[in-house]
């Protein structure tokens, strides 16, 4: 008879797993209580749900032209400022930008007519007047993270003369090259039966749509790893940020998420120049501005394939395509981005201002 | 039954509906003495929260098949996946570097047939169709709501979202107005 015998390491292994699960409640902080965003900054302006937040500098010169951030529609700006040592928005205050981010808030049912044209017309209009007027420019710097790289590129081309230079780091822009999980569920997606009914497109659907993504990496390892690492400070510090970041998704409002499924994944209109925001057509070859596209080659949010057709289809003739071989949120909040994302850009950005 | 079907559901709906009626009807004329009174409201109220609900079952009936149909989607896929790990590792050790090369097989495989299946059209389709039967039922909710709301003098969804539209509105011509006087200032003062 043949015996079943186990290596004594992996049951040990077992019984140290046990142990951490019931020893993390005392030993790690309660998740939603982890403090996130450690940069100072004002809130210099308001309208609505939406602030303009105007970080403070860490250096006495500064680069002339203000450069303003603007965040995506999904979850919150904090990821950007998410770690001190991974912080993107105190790596470019180190190297002298004057810097404004947009946080678009939480709207609530209040909210769900607000469309691209209140986004981009302006929300975002009267942001780039305000820093004008403040900083006494008549051109800003931009940048767009994800969704927030598309409405940068819509503002940029509807509104050329208030631009100097354009970053968009990981841009939705043809839905149709897509080839995430996000495409493939939006393809038959009934968008008018799902916002006349529900209103605003809520957290939890969004939730799931990040569930599937990738179902057993982010669902099952990362958890096991997280119990496995529970006497590391730093790891453990790291990834309740982040959860807790994940978390906090607000909801989409009704009439821009139904613009956003049918203009950018169903009809493609944006890279077909075919897109109306505020009765005002949107023609990519208005972007004659310095433009600069970052493209991670491993996002599972926005594949490169949907991000990179905006290089081609500008006018400008000064533009740079640059693919890091990182993902999505590692493009933005990594010792990689510190390294090698955030000193190019500065450098790019320093060179045209 | 009157018409001969033998469709329990049209039966079903039927006497729903037939009994609904003549309750309205043997209870509106006492109730009427006090037209306004919560009373006529409920008589009134309950034959078209009857009708949703009963039109409500045969929209419960195709989302329970479309959600059986993703369950058997889901458990499909487990099993390709758990086979094929089976398959894989039949022949790893049982000791530390056997364990580990187990769970990086099994996160993979897993990875690897979801992945394929969230991304494929059958599961997107079904998918949709259940999102779909489930916005018919909260639909049908809201209708359920705003009777009841009218009944109580609330506004109903409809009339909030007239309101909210009627701001959104409001506050657009507003922002234009003071972007156009900014515009005229910066003139003038130029």
């Amino acid at each position: 008879m043949t015996q079943n015998r186990f290596d004594p390491k992996i049951i040990g292994e077992f019984l140290n797993f046990g142990r951490n699960i019931t020893e993390a409640p005392m030993k790690i902080s309660i998740p939603h209580e982890v403090r996130i965003g450690s940069t100072e900054f004002d809130v210099v302006y308001k309208e609505d749900k939406m602030r303009l937040l105007h970080f403070k500098p860490l250096t006495a010169k500064q680069v002339k032209t203000p450069l303003l951030i603007v965040y995506a529609i999904i979850n919150r700006y904090h990821i950007f400022d998410i770690d001190p040592k991974k912080s993107w928005v105190k790596n470019l205050l180190e190297q002298g930008f004057d810097l404004y981010m947009i946080d678009w808030g939480t709207p609530t049912s209040l909210d769900k007519f607000l469309g691209f044209d209140d986004y981009v017309n302006r929300y975002l209009d009267n942001c780039v007047e305000f820093i004008c007027n403040e900083s006494d420019v008549k051109k800003i710097s931009m940048q767009g993270y994800c969704t927030g790289g598309t409405l940068a590129t819509v503002y940029s081309a509807l509104h050329p003369e208030k631009i100097k230079n354009l970053v968009v780091t990981a841009p939705v822009i043809d839905g149709w090259k897509d080839t995430t999980v996000v495409s493939n569920l939006t393809k038959s997606f009934d968008v008018d039966k799902f916002v006349d009914t529900i209103g605003n497109m809520p957290p939890e659907f969004m939730y799931y749509c990040f569930s599937i993504l990738k179902p057993f990496e982010q669902g099952v390892e990362k958890y096991l790893k997280f119990m496995n690492n529970i006497n590391n400070e730093k790891f453990i510090e790291s990834f309740l940020k982040i959860e807790k970041w994940l978390d906090e998704t607000p909801p989409i409002p009704g009439q821009l998420f139904k613009e956003w499924i049918k203009g950018i994944y169903q009809d493609n209109l944006l890279i077909q120049n075919k897109m109306f925001v505020g009765n005002r057509q949107v023609s990519l070859e208005k972007l004659d501005m310095p433009i600069f596209t970052q493209v991670a080659v491993g996002d599972h949010l926005v594949s490169p394939e949907c991000s990179m057709p905006l290089h081609y289809a500008v006018s400008s003739t000064d533009k740079t395509l640059q693919l890091y071989p990182t993902g999505h949120v590692g493009m933005i909040a990594s010792s990689f981005s510190q390294k090698k994302v955030l000193p190019e850009l500065g450098q790019w950005l320093k060179e045209r201002s | 039954m009157q018409n001969g079907s033998n469709n329990p559901y049209d039966y079903y709906k039927k006497t729903a509906v037939f009994w609904s009626d003549m309750i309205t009807m043997m209870s509106s004329k006492p109730t009427a003495l006090s037209a306004v009174g919560p009373l006529r409201n409920l008589s009134t109220n309950m034959k078209k929260i009857t009708a949703e609900i009963t039109e409500a079952n045969k929209e419960i009936v195709e989302f329970n098949n479309f959600l059986i149909e993703y369950y058997k989607q889901l458990s499909q896929t487990w099993t390709d996946a758990q086979n094929e790990v089976t398959a894989k590792t039949s022949q790893l050790p049982k000791d530390e570097e056997g364990t580990e090369a187990y769970k990086r097989v099994w996160i993979d495989n897993f990875e690897n047939y979801f992945t394929g299946l969230f991304d494929s059209k059958k599961f997107s389709e079904n998918y949709n169709k259940l999102i779909s039967k489930e916005l018919d039922l909260m639909k049908r909710w809201n209708v359920v709501m705003d009777v009841m709301l009218k009944s109580a003098n609330m506004p109903t969804k409809q009339e909030i979202d007239e309101i909210y539209k009627e701001l959104h509105s409001l506050k657009q011509k507003i922002s234009k107005l003071e972007s156009s006087t900014k515009k005229s200032d910066k003139n003038d003062a130029e």
